[in-house]
């Protein structure tokens, strides 16, 4: 992992900036993070008002900081990536907010809770930001987790080597001061149960469960074949133990080429895996994930099996797997603007050895949603169906947002999604408040 | 021309100098165990730590010195409350004996300040006695209290000349006299010295300042345990103060002396800088504090390759040469005028140039939003310049002077009709 920035190396690249007049890096984050605004006020040493801009404006601010493929978003448009490099702002945003922890600084007070009791599904970045936004207008807002405790991917997903517990903690505890109440270990698992909130005192609920479902890749899984959902959440439970002493002195092949299978292929190197194999069936560049995820990757020696397309897996004695049966494959030529695609190359087919597998091609959401959620239109996809403007769902009263509405997105998008919905939710009650409050006179 | 034809050796005084960099009086030329190095360095001499008659015990506090910096950048300046050598002088002696014999070629200047007429007489001799091979008396130390001493001679003219009578009837080896930048004009101080015979000056000393206050305990830094001090300032933020100083010396008739630049020198450039109005010695210590004595190879060879560059053999034939070009603001050619000129190929579209032009400047920018470029309104430009300042591509901003018959435009008036309100009578002169 890079080196996360102190004080002065902050101000060093803070001092790079251009603070360029209509700052471009500022329209280019999904969330409206304002860099050209923060930065500036680090700048001018005005530190704790640097750290209240980001942080008004996303309450996981630290956590977009690190996780942010900030390469593609705001600091895509740094003006100073035409002089040479652009600002690392992601690492900046990271900083601050760090910093403002370790200094005691809290940028938000305790508002007046007031307002009408709002429910809140899963504890993932769409519904901390929504409950977040809410609370700090006034609204009583109780968040239902199923795990055992909050934060959803950024505590059960993303490996703890890439985002700390500790971080997670102080931007959890920023959520808790605003008055937002956390119900842990309370899954909202019956069907109709979350919209059936809206009859238990609740006036109206936000549904941001995520993606929870791996995608499959070979129906037949022998054993020592896992998606990536469970084996990076076996990370952050009692199983770490196990899967390690699994994954320890062992080869390891990680099927994919997104974030995910990048971190997947991570913790596997990081438990001791003699070699771990990213297996993808295209070109490097056609890499889903991050250039510097990817860079990090190779310089962790994880070996990159390009142009390779799974057939099926070979097991031994005791029906565990042994090896993948790989085919080669060749970028088809180029059609139009259109992506090239792999075509499988004749009789190339080879094993490679392998004593565990993680197939990481995606996250999807459970199979039973349309069940789940009986009173709310589901898509094919079994994702929810609900205007990213104002994450209004088919039923009234009910929003939803985050991967459980877009797909597997960015954590960015999932927390622009709960300020959205706060926004819809906030307008959805004022409006009812007016209808209901019986005119005087 | 190349470099070996370069000659960077230098008569100051009459003695003849390697080159024209030395050590100024202080920290960093304490001992001779570390005059020593920076001789293998490559300094040509040293000024060496202000001695003491060992009359008065000196007690340097702790800490003793506070860094000024600039953003991320350090040591922009640097605040020192050091006194004068807290050594016994037999220990200093020693050392000038061993500099003198293990470097007979290098130039050992030997720093003195007495507080009284007897005391400055007493040093001056055991200088000379002891290898020195030149004096130079610290008018100027900012950080002793004691009326009569330091700078506060440095600031009554009299006791300058007195002293400076005193010391030259004492011994017959060249005085440089040191003076304080804490004033208003250093001519007059600098003719003191000469009518008691100094044979050259030295400036400047460390500019009495603050560079940082400890905002949780509100005290100001360098934190003596609760207390700070006005103190000696130095380093790169007081290099325009050393070079005004210098030129107003060196623009001097009456004077007519040698000159030691000192103030805020770390490049070649910065000792050149020095040279072209008027100094024929440097002095640095700040530099050396930054980033030690290696610095010394650095002005040494650039140097050289800049007077190869302009086939000039000799630092002597560079000194004062920018003087003539020195003038008053009253002698300026107002007629002639300009404007900024702007040449968009490189530009990143940060609109710096813009902010500043609308806030500092004449408004003389619009901003295209649509290719994010400034605009430039020509006959709005005061030719101020700031743009090119923050400007962070080179070349884009140039200055261009525009044909008499061009006119800038008068700075526009909010509401004319309100002339109309105006309470107002011309000024006439009585």
């Amino acid at each position: 992992m890079e080196k996360s920035y102190d004080f002065s190396q902050a101000m060093t690249e803070a001092e790079r900036c251009l603070l360029c007049h209509d700052a471009p890096c500022s329209k280019g984050c999904p969330a409206s993070t304002n860099p050209g605004k923060f930065i500036k006020k680090f700048k001018m040493r005005n530190t704790k008002g640097a750290i209240r801009t980001i942080k008004e404006n996303n309450i996981l601010g630290g956590a977009c900081g690190i996780l942010c493929p900030t390469a593609r978003l705001c600091e895509k448009e740094c003006a100073s990536s035409h002089l040479d490099h652009p600002i690392q702002i992601g690492k900046i945003q990271e900083f601050l907010i760090r910093h403002g922890r370790d200094i005691g600084f809290k940028v938000f007070e305790k508002p007046v809770s007031n307002l009408e009791k709002v429910a809140v599904i899963g504890s993932g970045p769409a519904g901390l930001s929504c409950g977040a936004e809410l609370a700090k207008r006034g609204y009583q807002v109780t968040i239902f987790e199923k795990m055992d405790e909050p934060g959803g991917v950024l505590r059960y997903g993303v490996p703890s080597y890439r985002f700390s517990k500790e971080y997670l903690k102080s931007e959890l505890e920023d959520i808790v001061d605003l008055g937002v109440k956390f119900e842990c270990g309370n899954a909202i698992k019956e069907a109709g149960e979350a919209e059936g909130l809206l009859n238990k005192g609740f006036e109206s609920v936000f549904i941001a469960t995520g993606l929870w479902d791996a995608a499959r890749l070979l129906d037949k899984k022998p054993e020592g074949v896992y998606d990536s959902v469970a084996f990076l959440l076996s990370s952050h439970t009692a199983q770490r133990d196990i899967v390690k002493g699994l994954v320890k002195d062992k080869k390891v092949a990680v099927i994919g080429g997104g974030s995910v299978a990048m971190d997947c292929a991570g913790l596997a190197g990081r438990y001791g895996a003699s070699d771990v194999y990213l297996v993808y069936r295209r070109s490097f560049c056609q890499m889903p994930a991050d250039d510097d995820e990817k860079m990090e990757s190779l310089e962790n020696d994880i070996h990159f099996l390009i142009l390779n397309q799974p057939e099926s897996y070979v097991t031994n004695d005791n029906g565990a797997v042994s090896g993948i049966k790989l085919i080669r494959t060749q970028l088809s030529q180029p059609k139009g603007s259109g992506r090239r695609s792999p075509v499988e190359v004749k009789d190339s087919q080879w094993i490679l050895d392998v004593d565990l597998v993680v197939e990481a091609i995606g996250n999807k959401a459970f199979d039973n949603s349309d069940k789940l959620y009986p009173c709310v239109e589901i898509d094919d996809k079994k994702l929810i169906k609900a205007s990213l403007d104002n994450c209004k769902t088919s039923m009234q009263g009910v929003f939803a947002g985050g991967d459980i509405v877009r797909g597997p997105s960015l954590v960015v998008n999932a927390v622009q999604d709960g300020k959205t919905a706060a926004n819809a939710i906030d307008r959805y009650l004022i409006q009812r408040r007016t209808e209901i409050t019986p005119k005087e006179g | 021309m190349n470099k070996n034809d370069i000659d960077l050796s230098i008569d100051f005084c009459g003695l003849k100098f390697k080159n024209p960099f030395l050590l100024s009086s202080s920290p960093v030329s304490n001992s001779a165990e570390m005059v020593a190095r920076s001789f293998e360095a490559g300094w040509s001499g040293v000024v060496f730590k202000t001695l003491n008659s060992d009359t008065t015990p000196i007690i340097h506090p702790s800490p003793r010195m506070n860094e000024y910096g600039y953003g991320s950048k350090k040591l922009v300046g640097l605040q020192n409350v050091e006194m004068i050598s807290d050594r016994t002088l037999k220990d200093n002696l020693a050392d000038f004996l061993y500099l003198k014999k293990k470097y007979p070629g290098h130039v050992l200047v030997s720093s003195i300040m007495g507080f009284s007429n007897d005391e400055w007489a007493y040093l001056a001799k055991v200088s000379e006695d002891n290898g020195a091979d030149m004096l130079e008396l610290n008018f100027s130390c900012p950080h002793m209290a004691v009326e009569g001493a330091g700078h506060h001679v440095g600031q009554a003219f009299d006791l300058i000349e007195k002293f400076t009578a005193t010391v030259k009837q004492s011994v017959s080896i060249p005085v440089i006299a040191k003076m304080t930048p804490n004033i208003t004009d250093m001519t007059e101080p600098a003719i003191y010295a000469k009518q008691g015979g100094a044979d050259a000056i030295s400036a400047i000393n460390t500019v009495s300042g603050i560079s940082q206050i400890d905002l949780n305990g509100f005290i100001p830094k360098p934190n003596v345990f609760g207390l700070g001090s006005v103190s000696g300032t130095s380093g790169p933020a007081v290099k325009p103060i050393g070079l005004r100083f210098i030129s107003d010396m060196a623009k001097c008739d009456e004077l007519a002396l040698p000159l030691s630049g000192i103030g805020g020198i770390e490049t070649w450039i910065d000792a050149l800088e020095f040279i072209l109005l008027g100094a024929s010695t440097i002095q640095v210590t700040t530099g050396i504090i930054h980033y030690g004595y290696g610095i010394v190879e650095d002005m040494i060879e650039g140097l050289t390759d800049f007077m190869v560059e302009k086939n000039i053999s000799k630092v002597q034939d560079l000194v004062g040469k920018a003087l003539s070009n020195l003038k008053t603001t009253d002698k300026f050619d107002l007629k002639r005028q300009g404007r900024a000129e702007y040449d968009l190929t490189k530009c990143v579209g940060c609109g710096q140039c813009y902010t500043v032009c609308k806030d500092a400047g004449g408004y003389a920018l619009d901003w295209d939003d649509k290719n994010t470029r400034p605009v430039l309104i020509e006959d709005k430009c005061l030719s101020c310049m700031i743009c090119s300042f923050v400007c962070p591509v080179p070349d884009i901003i140039s200055y261009k002077e525009m044909p008499a018959t061009w006119k800038r435009k008068d700075a526009c008036v909010m509401d004319e009709s309100l002339k109309a309100q105006i309470k107002y009578q011309p000024f006439k002169s009585s």
